[in-house]
């Protein structure tokens, strides 16, 4: 009966439509999150912070379906890229003897599963050990954030890996389009540039707290 | 006095009135019932557009096709290559185009070497080819309207020539290819490609298979079928350096010659004026410029010989604008025979450019005249793959051209079904030497090989197949075995010369015996000489050829010297051919037989006939057959292009 | 090995060459040097020219698939220091010629690889997967004699133009050679785009795109991540926009088509 869906689904193409719709979301997802934590720095006591994680909650079971919704996206992306990836290291087992690119082929286009990854470790360390899954943080939320992203070791890290999301995003923005099917003469050339800038603007945006929290903050921890 | 018609050549070809002709023979040939259509089996040796057209076309009829190529896809037949366009009679331009008017244009261009009634029925056809090609998907070139666009072309005052950019040839080949291909996922064509036919298998009289090489493995394998199509292209490689692939040869039609099928005029050879020249000894191959480039640029030489300034420093008074000078009406644009000769004649008084070999194609007043980016819009893929080979700017010197070998109007001859002098063995397409007489017009050589295969061989193979009673013959039948050694004992003869020549420097001496002696100009003194020398060279070959490794894989220095071998014993008929045919006509220039002007003097009383040679042994004379021809609607008289 | 010293006052080369007996011998680069290269050679002509000394020398010639040599059958296929068909743009390896080279260079020379290529012999490979591709979809099903009149359906020129852009494919697949992934999307993109924009092949465009791609996958190509790499490599010069076009038509008729396939 959904014989048709399983066809393109697992098809090649099928595949990175798929990627290029659940990375879009993931974009979608990010600028929602950016502007929730931009709360934090609304005040220094983190009340705007705090209110904004409770009028999340006060979705309730629709926070739920919203985060299981966003699992799905993370796992069905991240799964997706890793069969691909792995497909296309075996479509030329003998390698190359000498290689060199014509140019078109970006540092980023050439390591998505290498940033995603990475990524994928900081989300691991995210939502798992410093914020959603840490019971500590549902008691103080602002303070938890304020003090895990001023602690040097969590701190860089968070640094190092928005730079990396950046690098991800970079090439990932305009692709997206491109595996939808979203050319034009006229449209590429801006997309070229939209990615670039989106790019740049969520790596510095969410960089921005791990940055103030390590070097500017002198508040100490709030309760 | 004219010529007795040998009993062996029966053209079949439909008397009454020409435009019914066609018609009547459809009606006339057998029918096979739809339902038997699968129990036949044909063997498709080529997908050019000959190839690919028939095999495509007698699958959808419910045939059996079997395909091999030599290349390792069918789409990369010679056809491709071809870039200017492909004539028909639509008449879409309203400038008094007919079905009449290219008949007309093509026996007159083919200088009355050719058969009324076929080049009749090529004209009636040529339209549906159009139509067939625009509903596989051919992209031709369009107006803003989005109707058909039309170019002019060599020999014709109408404009009926519908092309794909300079890619005409291409996008015809995919066409016919996307068809096949279509057949091939149906099941009914099995396609088998880097296979190179090596025998044709007659049983009892009649062609029933094939036998080729495996040019991957080496394995000989056998193909059984009811008839054979042969559309393996045309021999100019004979010539080594032509514009022809590399691939190109005459072996299938040579082996299938040994077998009995009659090689008809196989001297009557095409020569294009506009060609990059050759560079130096290792030149491989030449590159065609396009006809289209005489309608602006100039022909010319220097007027004093070795003249040792550059192009742009020799003042007007010292240029010789030759073919204007010569051919005040047509100027530049001239037939390809007759520019290529004024060529060669420049070159040969001493006044060529560029080491000698060469004359200049000048676009200096053009480029004034119409500015450079009209004349880039026009020309530009073409300047620019002048520039890629030579190194050269045409913008700012002049080209250096020099006619080529390009184009091969002989070959097996066939009856008006397109089955040669063995039963059940059709040929179609450049393979065969029915259409274009003694010379080709442009844009012609596209429009038959499609026709044989859509719409020729289709119907014609019925009268074959439902008319004669064929036995069942499967690939054990001793024929194949007969074949299959033979086949085998020559290569194996091959691998066991180990002399000290590659087959290509044996080729290249081969090439140019016959270019210099049965090229632009012929004479008996210099054939009969070529004759010896071919001799010469061909137990040179087999004396002290050195052919590397082994026949069990890919060995692409065997196929090649395989194919070599064959031209060596085809050379020599060609030249027979030239020595006997003592007039000039279209291609063919016998120096003995010209004007006063030295313009090609044919003779209607003694040569108005197609001459098909038997074969009778290597190295042993070839038995002349003569098919008259009469001219029952263009009348012949003298071409002038005054 | 080494060491065919010629005569003559032309370019010394020295080419490193992929060498491999069969399809299933291990291969490796063997280097040669050429000392008579003259700049007005073609790529293929200087292998020629090694191929003639290794004959001579009772060795084993290098074997190469060409035909045309003028850059439109699509039968060569090599890679040039690591480039697909060589450094020059829009150009195939036989339209390539020496003068692009200076004396003393080193050049490297490599089949295609993918493993849906696999290499027959030395530089040889096996691009049939791309005949098999064809055979899903890449035709307009017309019965030879069933065509309407050539001007019954008028094309605005814009979309022949575009159609015959994609249709200037060659099937040389160096697409596939440049392309990180091995992925075959240029090339089955340009005959989807190809057939897709025109009247005439609209009919069928549902049924195309699916079972071409069907048959890409098949085959052992790799994904596209819009590397674009194809793009700059291809002899034609054919556009990554036929890719985002073919993913489009794919979108479109997985939900278009009626079947449950
Ligand atoms: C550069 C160039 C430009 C041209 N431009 C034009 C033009 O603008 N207009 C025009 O009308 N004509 C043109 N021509 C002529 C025209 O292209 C050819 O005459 C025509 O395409 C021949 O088609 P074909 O099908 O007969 O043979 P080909 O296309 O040559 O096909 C021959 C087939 O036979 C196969 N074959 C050969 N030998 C064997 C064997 N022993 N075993 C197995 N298979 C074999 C080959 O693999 C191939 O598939 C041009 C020719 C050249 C060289
Ligand atoms: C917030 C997190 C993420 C976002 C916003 C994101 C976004 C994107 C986008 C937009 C693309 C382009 C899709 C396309 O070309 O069609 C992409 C591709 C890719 N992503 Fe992510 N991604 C994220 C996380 C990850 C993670 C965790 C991985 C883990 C392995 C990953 C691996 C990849 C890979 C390998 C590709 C390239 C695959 C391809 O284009 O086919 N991504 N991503
Ligand atoms: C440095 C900047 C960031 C800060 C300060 C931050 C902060 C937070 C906080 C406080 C939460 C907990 C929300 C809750 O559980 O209610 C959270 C959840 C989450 N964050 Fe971040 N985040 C940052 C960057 C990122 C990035 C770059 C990603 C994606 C790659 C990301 C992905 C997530 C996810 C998936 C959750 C879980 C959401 C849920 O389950 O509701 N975060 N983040
Ligand atoms: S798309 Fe370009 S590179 Fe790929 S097969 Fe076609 S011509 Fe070759
Ligand atoms: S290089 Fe490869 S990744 Fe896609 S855009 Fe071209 S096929
Ligand atoms: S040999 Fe034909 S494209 Fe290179």
């Amino acid at each position: 009966m959904l014989r048709w869906l399983g066809t393109a689904l697992f098809s090649s193409v099928g595949r990175k439509i798929v990627m290029g719709l659940t990375g879009l979301l993931l974009v979608g997802f990010l600028i929602e999150h950016l502007a929730g934590n931009l709360t934090l720095f609304q005040d220094s006591d983190g009340t705007a912070f705090n209110e904004y994680k409770e009028w999340l909650e006060s979705f309730g079971p629709l926070l739920k379906v919203a985060e299981v919704g966003l699992f799905l996206l993370f796992a069905s992306h991240i799964a997706i890229a890793l069969k691909l990836s792995l497909e296309n290291r075996e479509a030329r087992k003998q390698r190359y003897v000498i290689r060199s690119s014509r140019g078109q082929a970006t540092a980023a286009s050439l390591s998505m599963l290498f940033t995603g990854s990475v990524v994928m470790l900081f989300l691991i360390k995210h939502v798992g050990f410093d914020f959603r899954f840490n019971g500590d943080f549902h008691e103080a939320p602002a303070a938890v954030v304020k003090d895990t992203l001023a602690s040097p070791v969590s701190g860089f890290f968070y640094v190092a890996t928005m730079g990396i999301l950046g690098f991800h995003l970079a090439h990932g923005f305009r692709s997206a389009f491109q595996s939808l099917g979203l050319s034009h003469p006229k449209l590429d050339p801006l997309l070229d540039k939209a990615g670039i800038g989106l790019a740049v603007a969520l790596a510095v945006g969410f960089a921005s707290f791990p940055i103030y929290y390590l070097f500017f903050w002198t508040g100490g921890a709030t309760s | 006095m004219t010529p007795e018609a040998s009993p062996r050549l029966d053209s079949k070809a439909p008397s009454g009135p020409i435009q019914d002709r066609w018609d009547q023979h459809r009606v006339d040939l057998k029918l096979v019932n739809p339902a038997n259509k699968r129990k036949f089996h044909v063997v498709v040796v080529g997908t050019g557009l000959a190839g690919a057209s028939a095999a495509a076309s007698l699958a959808e009829l419910g045939y059996n096709v079997s395909v091999v190529c030599i290349q390792d896809s069918p789409r990369r037949a010679h056809s491709i290559a071809a870039q200017g366009g492909i004539n028909a009679a639509k008449n879409y331009p309203n400038d008094g185009d007919s079905v009449y008017r290219l008949f007309y244009d093509t026996v007159k261009g083919g200088d009355f070497r050719a058969r009324e009634s076929n080049v009749y029925r090529l004209a009636q056809v040529s339209n549906n080819i159009i139509d067939q090609c625009v509903a596989q998907g051919v992209p031709f070139a369009r107006e803003y309207g989005g109707v058909l666009s039309n170019r002019s072309f060599g020999g014709a005052q109408v404009s009926r020539t519908f092309y794909a950019r300079g890619q005409t040839g291409q996008q015809l080949l995919l066409g016919a290819y996307s068809a096949l291909m279509r057949q091939v996922g149906l099941g009914k064509v099995k396609m088998y490609a880097r296979r190179e036919m090596l025998d044709v298998v007659v049983v009892d009289g009649v062609a029933r298979g094939i036998v080729c090489r495996n040019l991957t493995t080496g394995e000989y394998e056998r193909f059984a079928g009811d008839a054979v199509a042969l559309c393996t292209g045309g021999y100019s490689n004979v010539f080594f350096l032509s514009t022809n692939a590399k691939t190109c040869n005459v072996t299938a039609n040579w082996r299938a010659h040994k077998r009995g099928a009659f090689f008809a005029n196989p001297c009557f050879t095409q020569i294009h004026p506009t060609c990059i020249p050759v560079s130096g000894s290792h030149q491989s191959k030449l590159t065609l410029m396009s006809e289209s480039l005489r309608n602006d640029g100039r022909v010319w030489v220097p007027t004093n010989a070795g003249d040792p300034r550059p192009a742009s420093e020799i003042p007007e008074s010292d240029r010789d604008y030759y073919l204007e000078r010569r051919y005040p009406s047509f100027g530049n644009l001239v037939p390809r025979d007759v520019a290529s000769r004024a060529a060669k004649e420049r070159c040969d008084a001493g006044f060529g450019v560029g080491g000698g070999n060469a004359v200049f194609l000048d676009f200096r007043d053009a480029i004034e005249r119409d500015g450079e980016d009209t004349i880039r819009r026009k020309y530009g893929n073409l300047f620019q793959m002048y520039a890629k080979i030579t190194g050269d700017n045409p913008y700012r010197v002049p080209m250096r051209i020099f006619p080529a070998l390009h184009y091969t109007m002989g070959g097996l001859w066939v009856d008006y079904n397109l089955e040669s002098t063995i039963p059940g063995l059709f040929v179609l397409g450049e393979a065969n030497f029915s259409d274009h007489g003694a010379n080709r017009l442009g844009a012609s050589a596209l429009m038959q090989g499609l026709a044989d295969g859509y719409f020729v061989l289709p119907y014609t193979i019925g009268g074959h197949l439902a008319g004669r009673s064929l036995g069942a013959v499967d690939t054990n039948h001793a024929a194949f075995d007969e074949a299959e050694n033979a086949a085998r004992e020559r290569t194996e003869r091959l691998l066991a010369v180990q002399g000290r020549r590659s087959a290509e420097s044996l080729h290249r001496e081969l090439g140019l015996v016959m270019w210099d002696n049965c090229g632009m100009g012929r004479s008996a003194e210099g054939l009969r000489g070529a004759a010896e020398k071919i001799r010469g060279l061909r137990d040179e070959f087999w004396q002290n050829v050195r052919v590397p490794g082994e026949s069990g894989n890919l060995n692409q220095a065997l196929e090649y010297a395989g194919r070599v071998a064959d031209f060596m014993e085809f050379a020599e008929l060609t030249v027979s051919d030239a020595l006997h045919r003592e007039e000039s006509c279209g291609g063919h220039f016998r120096e003995e037989h010209q004007t006063e002007e030295g313009e090609a003097k044919r003779d209607d009383e003694r040569f108005a006939y197609a001459g098909a040679w038997e074969f009778e042994g290597v190295g042993t004379p070839a038995t002349l057959h003569k098919e008259p021809l009469t001219f029952e609607y263009v009348h012949l008289t003298q071409r002038s292009y005054k | 090995m080494s060491g065919h010293e010629g005569g003559g006052d032309g370019m010394k080369i020295t080419l490193k060459v992929w060498r491999q007996a069969g399809p299933d011998a291990d291969g490796q680069m063997e280097t040669y040097h050429l000392h008579d290269v003259s700049p007005d050679m073609s790529f293929l002509e200087m292998l020629d020219i090694l191929n003639e000394r290794l004959i001579q020398t009772g060795q084993e010639p290098v074997a190469f698939d060409h035909d045309c040599r003028e850059g439109i059958c699509g039968t060569c296929s090599l890679v040039i220091d690591g480039q697909a068909h060589g450094p020059e743009a829009g150009t195939t390896a036989c339209q390539l010629h020496m003068r692009r080279y200076a004396n003393g260079d080193t050049i490297h020379v490599e089949p295609f690889r993918a493993n849906a290529f696999p290499v027959l012999r030395d530089l040889v490979v096996d691009r049939s997967a791309f005949d098999r591709i064809q055979t899903k979809g890449g035709f307009v099903s017309v019965h030879t004699g069933s065509a309407p009149d050539g001007n019954a359906i008028p094309i605005p020129q814009l979309v022949a133009d575009q159609a015959m852009d994609a249709a200037a494919c060659i099937g040389c697949g160096a697409c596939v050679a440049a392309c990180p992934n091995a992925s075959a999307m240029l090339f089955v993109s340009a005959k989807v785009s190809h057939l897709g924009l025109l009247p005439q092949g609209k009919a069928e465009r549902d049924q195309r795109v699916r079972a071409m791609v069907g048959q890409m996958d098949e085959e052992g190509f790799g994904n596209c991540t819009n590397h674009f790499e194809c793009m700059a490599a291809c002899p034609k010069e054919i556009s990554v926009e036929n890719i985002a076009r073919m993913n489009r038509e794919y979108l479109a008729a997985t939900f278009r088509s009626r079947d449950d396939a």
